[in-house]
């Protein structure tokens, strides 16, 4: 099994997506996604929830993980891929995050990673698992 | 006139929505994900994310989200690759609704189709305080 030409194996990690969070790509995010919930957007909002400021979208932190995924296996990502994740934790404006990921199985085709995201400081953003078929 | 997601029971249906996903949006929303991966696989392809951000966005038109909503999982497959310009449909219906300590844990199930082929599917799980409900 390869990928763009390299062997696939168990244990493998996949590149890691290292990305800085900031409050200006929160608002470029929910004017994209349309996603203005004001936890992500509104300071004064967010204070006074458990949270005690704002926090990224979960769908950005994934974004992260998909373009990890995306670097990984290229267009079979794109046309294979599928992951099921939990989000364990916040991302907060100045944060540097990680996501990463590491082969767990090969099956044939099927490729099974463990994914996650993660803080520099080592706090767990999101975790799960992805599937992709590389042919 | 819409309803709150917060306000609906399971089994729900939404409304199909129609939608196109543009060169320029896609640039716009490549830019705010900041996703330096997808470029490389040529022109006029959709990052995944950005369809399923997409979906979720014609839900949240139809449905607002209750301030202070948290995204709790994410499920999600990818059937095959979708371009810009693309005409797609999205679906979608709550597939479970249960609350526990003062907070509603809703699973949406969703599914994108283009000329009546599935492209995407997924589920997503959010929860929002009962409050809201």
């Amino acid at each position: 099994m390869a990928r763009h030409g390299v062997a696939l194996s168990a244990g493998e990690a996949l590149p890691v997506v290292a990305k800085r969070i900031t409050q200006e790509q929160l608002q470029r995010y929910a004017d994209a996604s349309g996603d203005h919930n004001p936890l992500h957007l509104d300071p004064e909002f967010a204070a006074k929830t458990q949270f005690g400021g704002t926090i990224a979208h979960g769908m950005l932190v994934l974004a992260f993980v998909s373009e990890m995924l995306t670097a990984a296996f290229g267009r079979a990502w794109l046309d294979s891929g599928g992951l099921k994740i939990r989000f364990r934790g916040p991302a907060r404006p100045g944060d540097e995050v990680e996501a990463s990921g590491r082969v767990t199985k090969v099956e044939g085709e099927r490729v099974t990673c463990e994914i996650e995201c993660r803080t520099r400081v080592g706090e767990v953003l999101v975790s799960g698992e992805a599937e992709v078929t590389v042919a | 006139m819409t309803t709150s997601l917060a306000a609906l029971p399971k089994g729900f249906e939404f409304p199909p929505a129609t939608f196109t996903l543009s060169r320029e949006w896609v640039a716009e929303y490549v830019a705010a994900a900041g996703d330096e991966a997808i470029a490389a696989l040529g022109d006029g392809l959709v990052p995944p994310m950005a369809l399923a951000a997409q979906a979720v966005r014609t839900l949240i038109e139809a449905s607002p989200l209750p301030p202070g909503t948290l995204h709790a999982g994410q499920e999600l497959s990818f059937r095959r690759a979708v371009r810009t310009g693309e005409q797609l449909t999205a679906q979608a219906r709550i597939a479970s609704r249960g609350e526990r300590a003062g907070w509603v844990l809703m699973s949406v199930d969703f599914d994108v189709q283009a000329g009546g082929e599935s492209v995407m599917s997924g589920r997503a799980t959010v929860t929002f305080p009962a409050e809201a409900a």
